[in-house]
């Protein structure tokens, strides 16, 4: 066949590809946010949901999604960005170092169902901690802390040699040009990676199903006290978050209006990691206009 | 740096109590605040709590995975070999997980065949014919995608694609096929901006070297640009393929969930899973069932440590 | 040619005619970078409150040489160090020696200007804080006192809290040089300082340099002769890691002993 034949072929298979790949992504957009939003009420945000009659909302697993984020984060950033920061500035090439770097490669491609059933054995029966939100935020701590060691390192080995060379000629301590010039200078880099995988935090199911459970207590929203059982900020409650929801009312949930609940449940969840998604962008766009010195 | 040979007599530096020389015990060490010491201590238990993490993971999921094969004596040939998954049954209850590891190779591959042509094709529209539309628009949107929670993609599965199989090809709909193409779906992100980003790496010299002896964009692209980014396109595949082996709950709300192996790519089925999804929250801690949940769980373990190794290999090699 | 001969004939007249006494000792130091010799048996005194400057070819060393005075070369892992540098009678490469104290004493400013990416004004007070300052007064005072020797006070005073990264590149060399006053070191290294600057910044810092000997020691690496022959007091000329010649300036440009320094200066190499 003629080569420019075949060219005109192959390149208009390619462009196919994109087509079809252009195509599905704006199907799935466009299927939650049309059916999903339309669903979407101020009563379906702010109602608790029922077990088996219509109209029930969403408030207590958008809050539970929220809390087990905030957990997960307050374990997560100060023990993943150490870590990063032990691989940027501390590891020596050796034996130890590659150790724990396949160790986080190790963590970071674990089917987050494995991570769950750890979950469930160590935090849940083990330590005795029951379904609850803090089993939930160890597991995800689990699930998550890769991502942010990895982000940190990268975001440590973008700077520039000079800065940390500035720190230390001054006479001060590694750990000081780490924790005043290095770690501000990376701030930004840190924090956009951090809001991402915020993001693939809050939509995690399959490592929750098994730490944080499947239901929730009454929650009592005038009721602040940590240590009450029906408090919205107890850590030793169980919690359904959104996304386990959604599975949920899916394959046992008994309302006649599953495929509501179920399609804004979906909106809801997909808003919100957009919204974590272009808040990452635009926050990381600032910073750096500011770095610069403009 | 290393120090050696310090030809320094010893007795000057003794009588020299200079503040340049450190002599400062452990306890200063770790309460002055402008320590070295005292942010170490934090960075290093970080880095070993990550190691902590993998071997627990590791070892907990073993020991209780061995447990049906050791406590309960199944035989461990018969268990992944056999076909029938009768746990419940009175008499003679039986337990073969063979349906449940097919039915995840079947997903992933199948998952496989249906991502790589989409996505292959559509990093190279991004990285080679419209660079500027690709990194601008694509990349986005495409990144976007990948943060998108695996249960939307069920949902999706399960309100379109469900509903399709029971128009076109008869049953409930739920099959093995509705579970390949949602996870198929749910990975073709991942495996385009791999991919993509591999492509992008190929330095612009040997592209220009192709043209310059009269080769066509896609000959170019064809003998020249994949095969560059080889590796690098695999080790996209194969960690996508990694994410649907190990996808739980996307698959379980479309894939049927029946024990038996699937004749057709069109029957209900299930994998390691999908069942441990479903029946974990049944089951009583020590009972067999139990025990063999746990089995299976070990040999998504072991499987997704394959996986790892494969990825490592293939990202050394790349490396070398 | 002729303008090599013309500037070694403009020497500053700073150049000293008595030794001062010598600060720091250098004898027989050796650097490794793995396998590879980077510095060989090099002796070389120091000579306080002078300015001596290092050069050669680059890849002789000397930036290599200067950067182990204080220790930055503990950053490499591969590197690693022989002999005696002796300071105030200790030996600096002993692994005792606490490299943050020395570091102190010893400030360094680098090839590309490093201001940190915070304010004028905390880019100086960085390194006071770690060293203990707390006084807002006396930070004050010191900023003003640093700014004013290196001469940016009156350029920087209505903007201290702007970012220091959006200083001219003369001007956050400057500023980098009053960081390492502000510690008040003995000792201050300076790595090719003007070589990423232009012609009008270069000239600004030199002259800067030739007023701070009157009370620091400064020594200098530089690939540019005439810099060396218009500021240093004394010149050590490094070739493939050895000290090939050191001495007067003076002396070693105008009757270099040996047959490779007068190569280089006259530029036949390098």
């Amino acid at each position: 066949m003629n080569s420019k034949v075949t060219n005109r072929i192959a390149l208009s298979l390619i462009i196919l590809c994109a087509a079809v790949m252009a195509g599905i992504l704006a199907t799935l957009l466009g299927y939650i946010l049309v059916k999903g939003v339309s669903s979407i009420s101020w009563h379906f945000l702010t109602t608790s949901s029922s077990p088996f009659l219509a109209g029930g909302g969403i408030k207590d697993q958008l809050w539970n999604s929220f809390y087990v984020l905030i957990i997960t984060m307050l374990l997560t950033v100060p023990i993943g960005v150490s870590g990063g920061i032990y691989l940027a500035e501390y590891a020596k090439p050796g034996r130890l170092t590659s150790f724990i770097r396949t160790c986080v490669e190790v963590l970071a491609s674990l089917p987050s169902i494995v991570v769950g059933m750890f979950g469930m054995l160590v935090f849940v029966n083990y330590f005795g901690f029951k379904f609850s939100v803090f089993s939930g935020a160890l597991a995800l701590t689990v699930f998550n802390l890769p991502v942010i060691v990895r982000v940190t390192e990268d975001g440590f080995n973008s700077l520039s040699r000079h800065q940390k060379e500035g720190g230390l000629a001054l006479g001060l301590t590694h750990w000081h040009t780490i924790k005043t010039i290095l770690l501000p200078a990376a701030f930004p880099s840190i924090l956009t990676g951090i809001i991402l995988s915020a993001g693939r935090v809050f939509g995690e199911s399959a490592a929750l199903l098994f730490t944080a459970g499947l239901s929730t207590p009454d929650l009592d929203f005038g009721n602040w006290n940590p240590a009450a059982p029906n408090s919205p900020l107890n850590l030793f409650r169980s919690a359904e978050t959104l996304s386990v929801h959604i599975w949920a009312v899916n394959t046992g949930g008994i309302m006649p209006d599953v495929q509501t609940i179920a399609n804004g449940s979906a909106a809801v969840l997909v808003i919100c990691v957009l919204l974590f998604n272009l808040f990452a962008r635009a926050l990381g766009k600032v910073i750096n206009q500011k770095l610069s010195g403009r | 740096m290393k120090i050696g040979k310090v030809a320094m007599d010893p007795a000057t530096a003794t009588a020299s109590k200079s503040k340049l020389i450190n002599e400062k015990g452990l306890f200063w060490r770790l309460t002055d605040r402008t320590s070295e010491s005292r942010g170490k201590v934090l960075i290093y238990s970080s880095a070993i709590l990550m190691i902590v993490a993998v071997t627990a993971i590791t070892l907990f999921l073993t020991i209780q995975g061995l447990r049906s094969f050791v406590v309960d004596h199944l035989n461990f040939w018969t268990f992944i070999t056999g076909t029938q998954w009768y746990p419940d049954r009175a008499q003679n209850p039986s337990f073969g997980a063979f349906p449940f590891i097919f039915g995840s190779m079947a997903v992933t591959f199948l998952a496989a065949l249906i991502a790589t042509p989409i996505a292959i094709g559509t990093a190279i529209f991004m990285a080679e014919l419209a660079k500027k539309w690709g990194t601008k628009v694509m990349q986005p949107i495409i990144e976007i995608l990948v943060g998108i929670p695996s249960v939307v993609y069920g949902l999706i599965g399960l309100s379109l694609i469900v509903p399709f199989m029971r128009v076109h090809f008869g049953g409930s709909g739920f099959n093995l096929l509705a579970g390949a193409i949602v996870v198929g779906i749910m990975i073709l992100p991942t495996v385009a901006s791999i991919a993509a980003d591999s492509i992008r790496a190929v330095p612009d010299s040997l592209r220009q070297a192709s043209y310059a002896i009269g080769a066509t964009k896609w000959q170019t692209i064809w003998r020249v640009v994949i095969p560059a980014a080889g590796s690098s396109l695999v080790t996209a595949i194969v960690l996508g393929m990694s994410r649907a082996f190990g996808e739980a709950l996307a698959v379980q709300m479309v894939i049927g969930n029946v024990v038996t192996l699937p004749k057709s790519i069109f029957d209900p089925s299930a994998t390691l899973t999908t069942i441990i999804t479903l029946s974990m929250g049944h089951t009583t801690t020590g009972s067999i069932l139990n025990d063999a949940l746990w089995s299976l769980g070990f040999i998504l373990l072991l499987i997704s440590y394959v996986f790892i190794v494969i990825i490592r290999f293939l990202s050394r090699r790349r490396n070398a | 040619m002729i303008q090599m001969e013309k500037n070694i004939v403009s020497f500053s007249n700073n150049t000293v005619t008595k030794d001062l006494p010598v600060q720091i000792n250098a004898e027989d130091v050796n650097i490794y970078y793995g396998d590879n010799h980077a510095v060989k048996h090099v002796n070389l005194p120091i000579h306080e409150k002078s300015i001596t400057a290092l050069i050669g070819p680059s890849g002789c060393g000397k930036s290599t040489f200067i950067r182990t005075i204080n220790r930055m070369n503990d950053l490499i892992p591969a590197a690693r160090c022989e002999g005696t540098i002796s300071y105030k009678d200790v030996n600096i490469l002993n692994p005792k020696v606490d490299v943050v104290q020395l570091r102190k004493e010893i400030g360094m400013v680098f090839q590309q200007p490093n201001p940190f990416p915070k304010s004028i004004s905390e880019n100086i007070q960085l390194p006071l804080r770690f060293a203990g300052v707390r006084n807002k007064k006396t930070l004050k005072e010191v900023t003003e006192d640093c700014l004013q020797q290196v001469g940016l006070w009156d350029e920087v005073k209505d903007r201290l809290d702007r970012s220091a990264t959006s200083l001219s590149g003369g001007q956050q060399q400057r500023l980098c040089i009053a960081r390492a006053l502000a510690l008040k070191p003995d000792v201050i290294l300076l790595d090719e300082p003007t070589s990423a600057l232009d012609p009008v910044s270069s000239a600004k810092i030199e002259e800067l340099l030739l007023q701070l000997k009157n009370d620091y020691t400064i020594v200098i690496v530089t690939h540019n002769m005439q810099q060396a022959a218009r500021i240093a007091d004394y010149t050590a000329f490094f070739y493939q890691g050895e000290l090939i010649e050191f001495g007067k300036t003076r002396t070693l440009f105008t009757n270099p002993e040996k047959k490779s320094t007068s190569d280089y200066i006259s530029g036949r190499f390098g």
